[in-house]
């Protein structure tokens, strides 16, 4: 019921930068700015989220008890390895609302889900080819590189640990 | 954690590096630019915004900073506009900074009165909007600044507005005993009276006393509604029901008018405020008057979207040998919960700076108003007897909770108060943690007589909330009440909640978290991923049809394939004197299909999805093969009943399933003598399949009350709703019917129990059980009535025709619109 415009602390139920992260840089042309426009307009009725940080073991039932909570749940997508096709920690949560996913964002996002904190973001939409991970090896882009042990997402990133094997391969060999 | 512990490190070795997480930004690794004078708007846009956060300054400084910047820079039209803006949205936002808001526009109008009078119009503008639209809580908190400002009106200053409201409650008082906008209207005007008093102006005594006579009537008068809206039914526990909110503040506001209004817990920044230069006490009665802007209220007042119901004061931590929060004798507890109440439903948006105004309760109201933070409870013990603070984490954790169990619905999605307790103990964990404690005892303790679906509620945050901390709980202080009969409510409690901490987990987790003997209410079964197949064993009657039909689903197989090994079941069944032949084989299809599928939510859905037609059929020939299809999946995920319930869910939404079978199951399959109802997981799903009733006949409504609607729509639209209206009585009268006879304990399962008698121990749980699920359902039905008559009262009258001129193809009101929800 509020008049206000502008809200007197943050709001929680924002899109992230993520999408027009990339085309935000300079609109070379009439038609990139409309596309930017529409990706906007999206957002502004989407009714799906995007779900990061899941572990690779959190099963569909788990995600579906949680996010419930915020209204029924029409389709849920895991994200899978392009690959092996088992999870690779990430979800598309679809509502039948925007408000639920509002919500979403602003009571489940940054709580934890199987003991980790999950980060959830407004999605334009899923589509097919979006549930498979972007990454060189399959997985996600954020988990090839990764230098930290999380036995969560399958250890250390795959491709900062194919190197480091390497490197110590390489170091064993010249001893 | 990772991704957030690691934000703050390893900067800058990695040169051009690309932006990875979205908080990248917040961290600007260029060199920084040389620094700058802040401009002055800016620092008053922080200042106030911040107004009284910081318990390290002293606010009366800070309200005086603001209002001479402000005053003497009076020709900056931006800093003129943000200070009338800023502070107008902290009321309608903050709740609880009103008294320092209303401070700092005192001093400011005292330097230089043109600003007075320019945020009074201003908010006197919104308050009208806000009448005329029955936002009665914008309304409370916007006449509660404008009264705070009390000492600057000329002649009465607030009192006729508020004479005017309470002329309105009397006529729709007069007009009907069920009325509850009349008691809003009293609500706005007993928690506006308090702060018009503690404002500087004085000699008011009379209007106020004159006031609170005249609203006694209607505050003290119980609505019939306040029984069926309390936390505890007063049947059920007569101490522990709670007064309705409006009568418990009318008996406080007496008690305070003859204890001249001392009002010691509210804020009075405006008393030690000297004048700078004469360093002279700060008058307000001799600066210029303005006059009381005018405001008209309709007649009758409207209320806006939102349905009204009574409101009943709940503390979790009323019966303490030590109090820790204000008593119900004291005018704090309304104050206080007042604000906390409003700060948290407009702050949803927030839940971080919602936690963090609980938190910083302190700050905001008298100082020594509470005891330190994080005193512990035993130091209160010591306390007790000297001078009476409270705990502030007490005080803050109890408004959350009253909201959480607000019946008949809370005002956000019940998530939103589990995420704010949540922020409250990642914040302040030593402070929070024995508060929560302390709270989940009282409600433990009195499960048996709280209102069940509130009971629900509390079982539904526990096992979240626990889930957000590693599970832990001091488990071992219930061990004593493992003996009680095992429909017992306790029982049922620590049954549910490690369901329910399971599902959002898994069973070996939350096994490895639960103290001897705890781990031995987790069954093997419920550790298995996959249940078994029971036709999988040559034992089971059926077992080679029953094996042969998984495998054709598992293969996809078509429909021409299944139907012979279906016949060859109910041939097999009939030779064998079965009643009803279809009952075995749809169990064989069903489990099938629960098997088949058990890998995950989306196998069992795509499994359904191919069989729909098949399914859909036999819900259509056999009203017990309907029930066959809900027994077989509750029996295959018996150990993992939130899977089944989900299954249900969807099977309602393809329609295989009608809402009625699901009860038929409960209550007449299931109902094993009425200890169904001691289950959670039953409750749970009958609760939400009735929600997709109730919600479906809402849309419905919405559709036959959208404006712009005309014949011939109107009559097909309203021809639904009467349809759908009846279906959803019969729906409610069903459950009544069924759970009366067990509350009577003439339920004939009930009857045919023990010795007969009705007087075993368990008896007397199960009637309690009954009585309880009774009042649940019975006030759903009021609560459904009383929405769909208030929302047809305003509709367009069958028989409008469209005006002329107007096209009506722009409607899309078919039949279809309303059927949402199905997949």
């Amino acid at each position: 019921m509020s008049l206000l415009s502008v809200n007197t602390v943050d709001r929680l139920d924002r899109p992230s930068a993520y999408f027009g992260k990339n085309k935000r840089r300079r609109y070379n042309d009439e038609e990139e700015q409309q596309q930017q426009e529409k990706a906007d307009d999206k957002l502004k009725t989407a009714t799906t989220l995007y779900v990061g940080n899941l572990s690779f073991y959190t099963t569909e039932e788990q995600i579906h008890e949680l996010f419930a909570k915020c209204g029924e749940i029409k389709r849920l997508v895991m994200g899978l390895d392009r690959f092996n096709k088992t999870p690779c920690g990430f979800c598309f949560v679809e509502y039948y609302t925007h408000q639920d996913a509002l919500d979403c964002l602003k009571y489940v996002g940054g709580t934890k889900l199987d003991e980790r904190i999950i980060r959830t973001d407004l999605d334009p939409g899923f589509e097919e080819g979006r549930q498979f991970g972007r990454g060189k090896s399959g997985g996600q882009v954020r988990d090839e590189y990764r230098e930290e042990y999380d036995p969560g997402r399958g250890g250390y990133g795959r491709a900062y640990d194919e190197q480091r094997q390497r490197e110590e391969d390489e170091y064993g060999a010249g001893r | 954690m990772s991704e957030y512990d690691r934000r703050n490190q390893g900067r800058g070795d990695r040169g051009g590096r690309k932006r990875r997480y979205r908080d990248d930004d917040d961290f600007d690794r260029r060199p920084q630019r040389r620094r700058y004078e802040e401009p002055l708007f800016a620092v008053i846009r922080r200042q106030l915004l911040t107004i009284a956060e910081s318990a390290a300054r002293r606010v009366e400084d800070d309200i005086q900073g603001i209002a001479k910047s402000v005053a003497d820079n009076y020709d900056d039209e931006e800093i003129r506009r943000d200070f009338v803006n800023i502070s107008l949205d902290l009321v309608h936002e903050q709740p609880m900074k009103i008294p320092f808001i209303a401070g700092t526009v005192l001093v400011a109008h005292s330097l230089k009165p043109e600003l007075g009078s320019e945020i009074i119009t201003k908010a006197a503008g919104a308050l009208q909007k806000y009448i005329d639209t029955g936002a009665w809580r914008e309304v409370k908190l916007l006449i509660r600044f404008l009264g705070l400002l009390q000492p600057l009106y000329e002649g009465e200053g607030i009192f006729p507005l508020l004479e005017e409201l309470f002329a309105r409650a009397v006529d729709l008082q007069t007009a009907s005993s069920e009325d509850l906008l009349g008691l809003e209207l009293v609500k706005v005007i007993q928690f506006t009276l308090p702060y018009v008093m503690l404002s500087p102006a004085s000699g008011f005594e009379a209007q106020a006393s004159g006031l609170l006579e005249k609203t006694d009537i209607i505050a003290t008068t119980p609505h019939a509604l306040v029984d069926l809206v309390n936390t505890f039914s007063p049947e059920e526990n007569q101490s522990a029901a709670g007064q309705s909110v409006i009568s418990l503040m009318q008996s406080q506001l007496q008690r305070e008018a003859s204890n001249g209004w001392e009002l010691k817990c509210l804020p009075r920044p405006w008393k030690d405020l000297r004048d700078p230069e004469t360093d002279e006490f700060k008058s307000f009665d001799s600066v210029t008057k303005v006059a009381f802007p005018e405001i008209t209220v309709p007649s009758p007042v409207p209320n806006g979207p939102h349905p009204l119901f009574p409101e009943v004061y709940l503390s979790v931590y009323a019966d303490q040998e030590v109090d820790t929060v204000p008593s119900t004798d004291d005018i704090s507890s309304s104050l206080i919960r007042d604000a906390l109440v409003d700060t948290i439903n407009l702050l949803d948006f927030n839940r971080v700076a919602t936690a963090k105004f609980l938190i910083d309760i302190d700050c905001y109201f008298t100082p020594y108003t509470f005891v330190k933070r994080a005193t512990p409870f035993d130091r209160m013990r010591e306390l007790a007897g000297e001078i009476q603070p409270w705990k502030p984490e007490d005080v803050a954790v109890d408004a959350v909770f009253s909201q959480l169990f607000q019946l008949p619905a809370a005002e956000h999605k019940l998530v939103y108060y589990h995420s704010v307790l949540t922020e409250c103990c990642k914040i302040a964990p030593a402070a929070i943690a024995p508060s929560l404690g302390r709270a989940i005892r009282f409600l433990y303790n009195n499960l048996d007589t709280m209102d069940l679906e509130l009971s629900q509620r509390f079982l539904d945050w526990f096992a979240h909330h626990l889930s957000n901390f590693g599970f832990t709980w001091k488990w071992s202080e219930w061990t004593d009440d493992l003996d009680l009969p095992a429909i017992h409510p306790k029982i049922a409690f620590i049954n549910g909640a490690l369901d329910k901490e399971i599902r959002l987990s898994f069973a070996q987790r939350i096994k490895g978290t639960l103290p001897e003997p705890y781990p031995k209410l987790i069954t093997s079964g419920k550790e298995k991923d996959t249940p078994e197949f029971k036709f999988a064993s040559d034992m089971a009657p059926y077992a080679k049809e029953g094996q042969e039909i998984m495998q054709l689903i598992r293969k996809k197989a078509t429909d021409e394939e299944i139907q012979p090994v279906i016949t060859a079941i109910e041939d097999q069944a009939k030779s064998q004197g079965v009643e009803d032949p279809k009952i075995p084989s749809t169990d064989a299809f069903v489990t099938s299909i629960c098997f088949v599928g058990s890998k995950s939510l989306s196998h069992v859905l795509s499994c359904i999805d191919r069989s729909k037609d098949r399914l859909l059929t036999i819900g259509a020939e056999s009203k017990h093969a309907r029930t066959q299809i809900i027994t077989s999946v509750m029996e295959y995920w018996v150990d993992q009943p939130g899977i089944a319930i989900n299954i249900i869910d969807k099977l309602l939404n393809y329609t295989i399933l009608s809402p009625l079978s699901v009860l038929e199951w409960a209550f007449v399959e299931s109902v094993a003598a009425g200890t169904i109802l001691s289950k959670p997981h039953v409750f749970e799903m009958i609760s939400a399949t009735v929600g997709k009733v109730t919600n479906r006949m809402r849309q419905i409504v919405a559709a036959r009350t959208q404006p712009g609607l005309y014949e011939p729509q109107l009559t097909a639209i309203d021809e639904t709703l009467s349809r759908e209206r009846e279906d959803m009585q019969t729906l409610f009268k069903y459950i009544e019917d069924s759970i009366v006879s067990i509350a009577a304990g003439s339920n004939d399962e009930q009857m045919e129990r023990g010795d007969g008698s009705g007087d075993l121990p368990e008896d007397v749980i199960i009637r309690q059980w009954g009585r309880r699920w009774l009042r649940v359902f019975r006030r759903k039905v009021a609560v459904e009535e009383a929405f769909i008559s208030d929302a047809l009262a305003n509709a367009t009258p069958l028989g409008t025709e469209a005006p002329a001129g107007a096209t009506d193809g722009d409607l899309d009101i078919a039949d279809a619109d309303v059927d949402a929800g199905v997949q």
